[in-house]
């Protein structure tokens, strides 16, 4: 599973985003996990994430979250989607000193989180990058609509539909926020970051 | 997927939304290219159904048209839920596993592309100090890649020396991990992506760098490529200077596991 790796940006766009999770490993400390990861979700909401992500529904398709997060069980994989690092720092904060006994890992900008865990007095533990993209690149679509598609490593948002919605914000059909509503729909993890998609628009706006 | 024909009223909400861009309008109604669709079902999660009668939908646009008027549905729905998910054989039914996140592959019982990779590794001890792990995604972002590219990608990594994970689905899919050969009959299968996961000594890592240029030339698809390791005891990153030798910029961001999941790898091994 490398669904928020690949993630594409500039380094000031990408110290906007910062996607958190929670894994447990089948056979060692899964089982009766559920409470401690819907404890996670608790802590991640009182920071104001920009998208959750558990059981396959997202922010917006998933309803209530605090229905989401009673429907955690010890097979989820709850996922909370931050702009704020500020959010992340206090977050991991209140995980160490609660100590769920579950891994936790955070997608961004690798040097950004290693200051972030330093000041909380962590040592990371295990870490992987994007070596590259190979092959035939050249099929690939434009920069501007990588950062927004790249943000469902699932590949669910669609190229196609964030040309669309780039056009439509341009004619004021859509305003950018809820251009980047849709396109977060169809991302079943809740990695998809709203907020993000919402600036990459309004930039795509001023450039029309 | 497929389209109920007497219900789809050809408003394309669907095709920006196919994350394949394999469903055009034709006639009137929409239609999906069966041999590239990966069966992802984004299409159906992103548009709700209105339910509406066709015959209605139809009726009024037949009458807005009089009036040289427009109706543009919001770009979230299909007004009458013709989008209807088959039901899968094999092998077929690998595309749905491999596309659909919310599909759990029947081969190793999870979600998703690959394993759970680096994201408990402080509890299983999957990556250790010394070993390099890949994931060697095809397909990914948005094009899409056909088993037999992922076969070429696959036994060039297995010449290269690497160890392939064995709870990883594609590993599932291998008549041989010496080899990297995958099961014939599947080759022709379209995916969204697929991800080889595998491992080796640091040692190795050159020739696994030099395979993964050389096969890349050979595919229709990309690849997106990650490195990972166990960091350091000072959290330092140990392929840093691999990779920049080999003349790859390693992405400024990255997935970073802070070491909370207990019982830790090493305690397990010395309670063991």
């Amino acid at each position: 599973m490398t669904n928020t790796l690949h993630r594409r940006g500039t380094h000031d766009s990408l110290s906007r985003d910062y996607v958190i999770f929670v894994t447990t490993a089948s056979g060692i400390n899964r089982k009766g996990s559920g409470p401690k990861m819907q404890r996670f979700l608790r802590l991640a909401l009182d920071e104001g994430p920009v998208n959750i992500g558990v059981n396959g529904k997202n922010l917006i398709t998933g309803g209530d979250p605090e229905r989401m997060v009673a429907g955690i069980t010890d097979d989820s994989h709850p996922t909370a989607t931050f702009s704020n690092p500020e959010a992340i720092r206090r977050l991991v904060g209140k995980l160490k000193e609660e100590d769920l006994g579950i891994s936790v890992t955070i997608s961004a900008l690798t040097d950004e989180v290693e200051g972030i865990l330093r000041s909380q007095g962590i040592v990371r533990h295990s870490i992987e990058h994007c070596l590259a993209v190979l092959g035939r690149t050249e099929r690939l679509p434009t920069q501007q609509v990588l950062e927004i598609t790249s943000m469902c490593g699932h590949g669910c948002v669609s190229h196609n539909n964030a040309r669309k919605m780039i056009d439509w914000t341009k004619l004021g059909k859509l305003t950018p926020r809820q251009a980047a509503t849709y396109l977060a729909r169809p991302c079943a993890c809740g990695a998809f970051n709203i907020e993000r998609a919402e600036e990459l628009l309004t930039q795509a706006v001023g450039m029309a | 997927m497929l389209i109920d024909k007497e219900k789809c009223v050809g408003c394309g909400n669907c095709v920006p939304v196919c994350a394949m861009g394999v469903i055009s309008v034709v006639n009137g109604r929409s239609q999906v290219n069966q041999d590239e669709c990966v069966e992802c079902n984004s299409c159906y999660r992103t548009l709700r159904s209105e339910g509406l009668s066709p015959t209605f939908v139809r009726a009024v646009r037949w009458v807005l048209r009089l009036f040289h008027l427009e109706y543009d549905a919001p770009p979230d729905v299909c007004p009458t839920g013709a989008l209807t998910p088959p039901k899968l054989e094999w092998p077929r039914v690998l595309r749905s596993e491999f596309s659909d996140p919310t599909v759990k592959h029947s081969s190793t019982g999870l979600g998703g592309r690959g394993t759970e990779e680096i994201k408990c590794n402080d509890v299983t001890g999957r990556l250790k100090e010394g070993e390099i792990g890949f994931a060697v995604e095809l397909g990914r972002p948005g094009l899409g890649a056909r088993f037999l590219d992922l076969q070429k990608v696959a036994m060039a990594l297995a010449k290269a020396g690497v160890f392939f994970e064995p709870k990883n689905p594609v590993t599932h899919l291998m008549t041989d991990t010496k080899t990297g050969a995958l099961r014939e009959e599947i080759l022709n299968e379209k995916v969204m992506s697929a991800i080889i996961e595998c491992r080796a000594d640091a040692g190795r890592v050159p020739e696994i760098f030099a395979a993964l240029r050389r096969v890349a030339g050979e595919i229709e698809s990309v690849i997106s490529a990650a490195i990972a390791a166990r960091c350091g005891p000072d959290g330092s990153v140990p392929y840093l200077d691999m990779a920049r030798e080999a003349g790859f910029t390693l992405s400024l961001n990255g997935k970073t596991n802070i070491g909370l999941g207990r019982p830790r790898f090493e305690e397990r091994q010395q309670a063991a």
